[in-house]
């Protein structure tokens, strides 16, 4: 592959785009997976939601108000849900749950369509991040003039601030420490009179709000309609799973990982097509506990 | 004659030592207990010994076949059944559907693809279960669903499943844990009442079941065996009382 | 597994689906039902059959059999097409073509617990949807979907109407029949036991792996049929075969009409079908959004689906006259 520094660095920074996304969703999933060992099939109709509420609120009060207002909102609306539906279902089959979940994604998706429609509504980028960023101003390794989309950029880097704030959260902070506890050990957590639902259902809510974070900067790369969010969905699982289910860190990496698979792929589309789905056939079978899973979890 | 054959067999988590080359002859026929306090080891032994955990050294022989490296369901064609603590039952099904399972095992194998095969070819099989379940003493229960019986059927049912295939070793995993006076009583009864011939290898806490049924005794501290003998040799052995120190069992 | 039985007691359900099937043409236009429709519910209960021996008896969910409908469909098309309008060596290819697809899949995503079988199966389907769409187009049509197919023959026999109609009932009514054998084999027993308890079916000497692997071919098996059919019915093949929401279609389907029984998902693809046709001409385009919310009910409150109901009613009855 002859390539220039130029297109290696663009390559570059868009599987970091592609890949954000991805792990911003794989993160919530993840992080509900490993704490409340639930496989939230819901997940890319939350990212849905967010999209939707950013749009509206975006096209009629600007984007600062979507900014403020959709993650919070996502924050009740997991908790709702979990507190509502999912905690029902803690002592059922996990193919229950795999079941109820995506009964609640098809009810969320045809919903959102009925209010909104089928078709694409355009989500508008807010001056101050729109238009593209001089590269070359930036980064002296490049030669002549090389440019890349503000908006993407800005993704990238709020990825990068929300997966640190992820991770602040729970290896500095009193509460970070009990849900990596209850990660490993739910039951234990319960004898040391730990308040596991309150837990469970802030962890649900986090989770939520991180798509919500997803949604307001990731919807006008994505775009808005109703297939996006199952169409999210399937990769952000096999970032789940290359990466090790319940494992945070490993859904960061896989998610750059992905990231970058299709951006370093984007010429050959036939490879393009199933390069994410060969990777997990190869972690499968290499290392089928996932990069930094833990061993024996659902082996 | 030796049935198993347990051979320097050392298993380690990250740093823990769950078993340090641990050497244990099974005599066939007899009924050999496994004691020693909590965490000593005697579960994971058990894990080996059916396929679930891999030693990091070490070798098990049984009947003169290796067994390490084999896969827990050719363990259990080549002769050795387990009895876990909780019974483990086919709950959802009914008790003779729970017993049918093991002596289809026995005649097919672990594998076999009869999937158009009728009643009328079945008829001997269920009829050699029903023989099973009465055995047992749960003839009433015959059409019950399995998971609605008491614990101590269900002990019996997990039996009936384990002896339905002929073992010639069974493993049993604390079998009277959780047991009232009773219950642990007629445990004990139908383990004696069992067939000769049948190789018994038990792992408990309770000592009365394990003076009333043990020909040998092995005790397992920390993974390392550190006594063995008949019951009289080991109730008052120095060591073993040393390694209970603590512990308000006997 | 029970004493002698007649004929009759073994295979109620069978004679009793053969009837309503067979007389279906008869019955249907009276509730609203087209002619046509009867061949895809006739279709739908051999995909849901099938189905129903991976879910129903192993607990496996698969979110990716579309994967073999869409691929049954498509070579069925192709083979129409390119080698002969005889329907039956379509068939026989594009079962075969699923079945190979289905062990290398059932191979790589059955080691693992129910949840990563569930997701991967789902990612899997996908990328079989991603490739009819893109790398594979100028066999699929891509996007427009495969047409042009000549009109199907039995030999001699056209393919059209009723005579479609005939022959995917008596090809259900015999899978039915297959399918119910298979349940009261010692398979089909095994099976069921991977369900309650796969450990103690490991420890009681069976090898639980090559029966979770025997249930999902055969459940691919009876997608790729139900997929090959559906060519036969209807001269297209669109990508949406493969899709996510084909997959979704045949779970809730299962569901709503009760796992595990074998003819609850039948009962299931018909009532999703008729509502999706003909109720759904009130309903307008939210008859998914209220399925949806009939299947969540049902998973919520009467995870027995259908099938529970008419038990529960049944219970009643009986204690009721009991208590007379």
């Amino acid at each position: 592959m002859d390539m220039t520094l130029n297109a290696f660095t663009l390559y570059i920074l868009t599987g970091l785009q592609l890949g954000s996304i991805f792990v911003l969703i794989a993160l919530g999933l993840t992080l509900i997976f490993g704490t409340l060992g639930v496989v939230n099939f819901a997940h890319g109709a939350l990212y849905l939601i967010a999209i939707y509420l950013a749009v509206s609120i975006n096209n009629a009060l600007g984007f600062g108000l979507a900014l403020i207002l959709v993650p919070p909102i996502l924050f009740v609306f997991g908790v709702l849900m979990e507190r509502g539906l999912i905690q029902r279902f803690y002592d059922r089959e996990h193919t229950d749950q795999i079941l109820v979940t995506f009964g609640l994604a098809i009810v969320l998706q045809e919903l959102l369509k009925w209010v909104f429609g089928a078709n694409n509504i355009p989500f508008a980028i807010p001056s101050w991040g729109n238009g593209i960023l001089m590269l070359h101003d930036y980064l002296p390794f490049l030669e002549g003039f090389v440019v890349y989309p503000k908006w993407r950029l800005i993704l990238v880097v709020v990825s990068i601030v929300t997966v640190a704030a992820v991770f602040a959260l729970l290896h500095l902070t009193r509460f970070g420490l009990v849900i990596r506890a209850g990660m490993r050990d739910a039951e234990m957590m319960q004898f040391l009179g730990v308040n596991i639902n309150r837990r469970f259902m802030i962890v649900f809510g986090l989770g939520s709000m991180i798509a919500g974070i997803a949604g307001v900067f990731g919807g006008p790369v994505t775009q808005v309609s109703p297939e996006v969010g199952m169409h999210l969905l399937v990769p952000s699982f096999l970032v789940v799973v290359i990466g090790g289910m319940g494992s945070l860190g490993g859904a960061v990496i896989a998610g750059i990982l992905i990231g970058m698979a299709q951006s370093f792929t984007a010429p050959y589309i036939n490879l393009n097509t199933v390069i994410i789905y060969l990777i997990t056939v190869v972690i499968l079978l290499v290392r089928p506990r996932g990069l930094l899973g833990a061993k024996g979890v659902f082996e | 004659m030796t049935i198993l054959d347990i051979h320097q067999v050392s298993l380690s988590f990250g740093g823990l030592k769950a078993l340090q080359n641990v050497n244990l002859k099974i005599g066939q026929g007899t009924t050999h207990a496994l004691i020693g306090p909590n965490g000593a080891g005697k579960s994971t032994l058990l894990n080996v010994l059916t396929g679930m955990l891999k030693p990091d050294d070490g070798s098990v022989m049984f009947d003169g076949k290796p067994l390490l490296d084999v896969n827990s369901f050719d363990i259990n064609q080549l002769g050795i059944a387990k009895v876990f603590q909780t019974p483990a039952i086919f709950p959802e099904m009914t008790v003779l559907q729970n017993v049918t399972i093991p002596v289809f095992a026995a005649r097919d194998g672990s594998f076999r693809m009869n999937m158009l095969e009728g009643f009328s070819k079945q008829r001997p099989l269920i009829e050699f279960a029903e023989e099973q379940i009465c055995e047992l003493g749960l003839e009433k229960h015959m059409h019950s669903i399995a998971g609605s019986l008491s614990r101590g059927d269900k002990r019996r049912l997990e039996m009936a499943i384990c002896l339905a295939n002929k073992p010639r070793l069974l493993l049993l995993d604390e079998p009277t844990a959780g047991m009232a006076r009773h219950e642990t009583e007629k445990t004990i009864e139908l383990l004696q009442g069992m067939k000769d011939g049948i190789t018994k290898v038990i792992v408990e806490h309770d000592m009365n079941v394990v003076f009333s049924l043990a020909e040998k005794i092995s005790v397992l501290a920390q993974g390392q065996i550190i006594a063995e003998g008949s019951p009289d040799e080991i109730k008052g052995h120095p060591k073993v009382i040393e390694a209970y120190l603590g512990e308000a069992q006997v | 597994m029970h004493n002698q039985q007649s004929f009759w007691q073994l295979n109620k359900a069978v004679v009793l689906f053969a009837l309503v099937a067979l007389t279906m043409p008869l019955w249907f236009p009276l509730i609203n039902g087209y002619s046509g429709l009867d061949t895809k519910i006739m279709i739908f209960c051999i995909f849901l059959v099938g189905f129903d021996i991976l879910l129903g008896f192993t607990g496996y969910l698969s979110f990716g059999h579309a994967a073999f409908f869409g691929i049954a469909a498509y070579s069925t098309g192709l083979m129409l097409k390119n080698f002969s309008d005889n329907i039956i060596p379509a068939i026989i290819v594009a079962v075969i073509a699923a079945t190979l697809v289905a062990i290398v899949i059932g191979l790589l995503t059955l080691k693992r617990t129910g949840i990563y079988f569930s997701i991967l199966t789902l990612a899997f389907a996908e990328m079989f949807h991603s490739m009819a769409m893109a790398m594979l187009q100028t066999w699929t049509g891509g996007e427009n979907g495969l047409t042009g197919m000549p009109t199907p023959m039995l030999f001699d026999i056209k393919m059209q109407g009723s005579a479609v109609f005939y022959f995917t009932a008596i090809m259900a009514i015999i899978l039915f029949y297959v399918a119910k054998r298979i349940e009261r084999s010692p398979v089909g027993l095994m099976m069921k036991a991977i369900k309650c308890n796969q450990t103690r079916l490991e420890y009681t000497g069976i090898n639980a792996r090559k029966y979770k692997l025997l249930a999902f071919v055969i459940s691919a098996m009876y997608a790729a049929v139900a997929g090959a059919l559906m060519v036969v019915y209807e001269p297209f093949v669109g990508h949406e075969f493969l899709g996510w929401h084909q997959s979704g279609e045949v779970v809730i389907m299962s569901v709503i009409g009760g796992v595990g029984t074998l003819v609850g998902p039948m009962i299931g693809a018909a009532f999703m079908l008729y509502f999706e046709n003909v109720l759904s001409v009130d309903l307008g385009e939210q008859w998914l959004l209220v399925l949806g919310l009939i299947f969540m009910f049902v998973v919520i409150f009467m995870p027995g689906g259908f099938m529970e109901a008419v038990d529960r009613i049944k219970k009643r009855f009986i204690t009721t006259a009991d208590s007379e």
